[in-house]
């Protein structure tokens, strides 16, 4: 039954041979990934025990996003309690049409069909993008608007070129605009070239977003945070038993773990009986 | 098998058992609560609010609640007053013989003393009463001092709700839990019940 | 008390084969004294098809058969029912670790030679269980009637079509209506909650019977019922209860360790388990950027795409499935584990492995010429694995079998 070493390196060497067919196969991407011309979308880390975070998101969502985009599948009374935000409060400052009672769903306010027309396309309901366009891509697409005059709205975005959505939060951002800056020329080994006296070498690169000084009522910091609550909002929209699902799941795991130890300790017990 | 080892296997055994079976209601937990009313049912069933200040003395109006009709009368002060005038021909006068939220709290049978809120149901089988305040004869009663008469078999309410005696329907119609805070009326909560 | 319970005991038992049964089954059923871990997964598959039909039946209460609420309903599930959320997950998580646990089932079959005389009815039903489980899979995953759920039943239901003559018709016939819409869902409705899970009920029912006829194998290859002690009971076994049962009792732990981390810590698999594209609602005006299958169809979805002729990749589909049926005659080797099989057996055991899991990878990447490339090399590595079957295990020389474990 043993094997000598050498035919164990033989099928070593051959089962190489197979496995590097799985290896050419991973070479290269296949396309341009999900944020396409803005490049790789910015990593977002969504954090639902945050309560204050979701909360500012919802009023951002509330007073700049629910006028189009409705999130039909979510309750309001559902999202006071989870946000911890007191009936009342909630319903006073954050629900405008008094009629809605705390069972009914969000199903917003804009008219599908005159939308359509408005926009060329209805403002598509909201409560699940964050499950099938991902965090990251919402987080990057809110941020990369910029100023593009050949379009409807004026604006143009990196993460969506051609949205047909105009950029809501201009007034809290501020003028973006995609700029060519002078940017150090990088060379084959990942360092700056330098000239003869040590300064960087420089060239032109263009496609850099920034905002024009002063255009915005919040600074870049600041409008990042606005983001960051009103896409971690998004997240618990999409999926509210996500916090909860978390938090049981460690006691699961543990009970399982346990129950495998204790299962495998009687197994071998009996197990005695037998081993010869 | 030495005795140690065999109360080795008795507490393994016992031990794994104990934490296997500890896990079932855990497991099963979420499969009998997936049986509770869900957030959709609670809105549906949830309870309905209604501003009654506007309400015409002597009037009647209709809501609905859990899928059925619930009647509210705002009285007027002869009516109140004429209740005690048909009290022989009423089988259960006190409500002695159902559940009732409100007993003898007000001779409206609810928490108000003008209003009177009750389900609009029938207790024969089902079908909706309707409301007859005049207090002239009809063909149903000679003497009818105003209450409720059910068109399909021919029961007898009076204007506070309480079934005749003599008729298909055996009990008085139900009073559901409400509330009011100030004229606004809230039918299917009471949070002080 | 007790005396009164062993009384009914004893009533029921008289009409009913109860402790025979335990004992022939169990308590008294002989098994293969030495296995390793790739004998649990039967096991496991088991298990996971239970805990598949108990939360299968939880979802069907509140899931809506029809086109304007099938996407809504499983919203509804997530949020409004206390705790849908588990059991939705329950459901996803054991579909694919259904399928995860089946293909290793599979793979312990062809590593130790299970198929061979007298076992090929019980590998037999055991393929047709697979299918079944393809089948059920694919009907399942149209019922949410996401993007994916629509896109990837267009993509399967033309496949009918790509057959001669009957082909458009047959589509037809299938959807139940000139487009997928609601008929095409509330009929796969019924086969995936009523007529699969019956059938694969009932193959399990035939799988484990044909098993018990004639006994289960182990590693080594080694015919215990070859010698017997002087009750006629094999040497090398052991009854089944308790020492399997404990044995599947630490492999159930283990498995369920794994469910629980992926169902309440990555439910979507990272996109694999439940695709993103399905929680947009179907949209027959808008086709997903990728049309993927869900993981586990990825390596046929492969070939399937490898052969430009859609009828002839149709073919080549099939007959990758369809060649498992017939293993038991293409090995031709004398001994039934690889442990003893020569080396050509295990270098195209070991091809075979690799172009399955490179072909169910090229599955859910997009198409490059590369790619295309190694999807035709892959799928003639897995083909050869089985169609060079009867040569290599024929003229290989194989070692010596012991006689007892």
């Amino acid at each position: 039954m043993n094997k000598t070493p050498k035919h164990f390196r033989n099928y070593l060497f051959i089962f190489c041979v197979f496995a590097s067919v799985f290896f050419v196969s991973n070479s290269g991407a296949a396309e341009g990934g999900p944020c396409k011309d803005y490049g790789e979308c910015d990593k977002f880390k969504y954090s639902l025990n945050d309560i204050e975070s979701l909360q500012r998101g919802a009023s951002t969502y509330i007073n700049y996003c629910y006028g189009c985009h409705s999130l039909q599948y979510s309750r309001w009374g559902r999202v006071a309690t989870d946000l911890q935000i007191p009936e009342d409060i909630f319903f006073e400052n954050l629900v405008f049409d008094k009629s809605i009672k705390p069972g009914d769903l969000m199903t917003g306010s804009m008219p599908a069909e005159e939308s359509a027309k408005w926009f060329g396309v209805a403002p598509p309901d909201l409560t699940l993008v964050s499950r099938y366009k991902g965090d990251d891509w919402i987080f990057s697409y809110l941020r990369a608007y910029y100023e593009d005059a050949s379009k409807q709205y004026g604006v143009n975005n990196l993460v969506y070129p051609g949205t047909a959505m105009p950029n809501v939060l201009m007034a809290l951002q501020g003028n973006q605009r995609l700029i060519c800056k002078d940017m150090p020329v990088i060379a084959a080994n990942g360092g700056e070239k330098r000239d003869d006296l040590g300064n960087p070498i420089t060239t032109e690169k263009c496609g850099y977003l920034e905002v024009e000084e002063g255009t915005g009522q919040l600074s870049k910091e600041e409008f990042d945070s606005l983001i960051y609550d009103l896409t971690n909002f998004l997240v618990y929209v999409g999926e509210p038993s996500k916090a909860i699902r978390e938090r049981i799941g460690w006691y699961v795991v543990f009970y399982f773990l346990i129950f495998t130890a204790l299962s495998s300790l009687l197994y071998r017990e009996f197990h005695k009986d037998y081993n010869h | 098998m030495q005795e140690k080892d065999k109360t080795r296997r008795k507490v393994l055994i016992g031990l794994t058992s104990a934490v296997g079976l500890s896990g079932l209601p855990f497991v099963a937990t979420p499969f009998i609560a997936a049986w509770n009313p869900s957030a959709k049912a609670k809105a549906a069933g949830a309870a309905v609010k209604l501003d009654v200040s506007k309400m015409q003395y002597g009037q009647q109006i209709q809501v609905a609640w859990r899928k059925q009709p619930v009647f509210i009368v705002r009285h007027t002060e002869e009516s109140l007053a004429g209740l005690d005038l048909s009290l022989d021909k009423l089988a259960d006068p006190n409500s002695d013989q159902i559940l009732e939220p409100y007993k003898g709290l007000n001779p409206s049978r609810s928490k108000s003393p003008e209003y009177s809120i009750m389900s609009g149901v029938c207790t024969h089988l089902g079908c909706s009463p309707k409301y007859h305040p005049e207090v002239e004869p009809k063909p149903w009663d000679d003497s009818w001092k105003g209450g409720f008469f059910c068109p399909c078999h021919g029961s007898m309410f009076d204007m506070v709700g309480r079934v005749y005696k003599g008729v298909p329907a055996p009990t008085n119609l139900v009073v559901p839990p409400h509330m009011f805070e100030g004229s606004i009326l809230t039918i299917g909560e009471d949070k002080e019940l | 008390m007790s005396q009164m319970a062993g009384k009914l005991f004893s009533w029921v038992n008289s009409r009913l084969p109860i402790v025979n049964t335990f004992e022939r089954h169990l308590s008294k059923h002989p098994v293969p004294s030495k296995v390793n871990f790739w004998y649990l997964f039967g096991a496991l598959a088991a298990v996971t098809l239970i805990i598949q039909i108990v939360s299968g039946i939880w979802l069907i209460m509140p899931y809506s058969n029809t086109e304007e609420q099938a996407f809504s309903s499983i919203e509804y599930i997530m949020r409004d029912v206390d705790y849908g959320w588990v059991i939705r997950y329950i459901h996803t998580t054991g579909a694919s670790l259904f399928f995860a646990v089946v293909y290793l089932h599979m793979f312990r079959g062809l590593l130790y030679g299970s198929y061979q005389k007298p076992k090929e009815l019980v590998w037999i039903f055991g393929c047709t269980i697979y299918l079944a489980m393809m089948a059920e899979g694919f009907l399942g995953y149209v019922l949410p009637y996401g993007q994916m759920s629509y896109w990837g039943a267009q993509v399967i239901i033309s496949l009918f079509g790509a057959i001669p003559y009957i082909g458009e018709s047959l589509e037809l016939w299938v959807r139940g209506d000139y487009y997928i819409s609601g008929i095409t869902v509330s009929r796969f409705f019924a086969l995936h909650v009523v007529a699969l899970p019956l059938v694969l009920i009932a193959l399990v029912f035939l799988h484990l019977v044909a098993l018990h006829e004639v006994g289960a194998g182990n590693p080594e290859g080694v015919d215990i019922e070859e010698y017997l002690d002087d009750d006629g009971v094999p040497l090398d076994s052991v009854p089944f209860f308790p020492y399997k049962v404990l044995n599947a009792l630490v492999a159930i732990g283990v498995f369920m360790t794994v469910f629980s981390i992926i169902m309440f810590f990555f439910p979507e698999g990272g996109g694999y388990f439940i695709e993103m594209a399905n929680f947009q609602e179907a949209n027959p005006l808008v086709t997903p950027e990728h049309i993927a299958p869900v993981w586990y169809y990825a390596p046929f979805y492969t070939m399937l795409r490898a052969i430009p002729d859609p009828l002839g990749g149709l073919i080549v589909m099939a007959a990758a499935v369809a060649i498992f049926f017939v293993v038991p005659w293409l090995d031709r080797s004398k001994v039934a584990s690889i442990r003893y099989k020569g080396i050509y057996s295990k270098i195209a055991l070991t091809m075979f492995g690799v172009s399955f899991l490179t072909l169910g990878y090229l599955g859910t990447v997009g198409v490059t010429e590369i790619r295309k490339t190694m999807s035709v090399v892959c799928t003639i590595m897995y083909f050869a694995y089985f169609l060079l079957m009867p040569i290599y295990t024929k003229y290989e020389s194989t070692m010596e079998v012991p006689k007892r474990l």
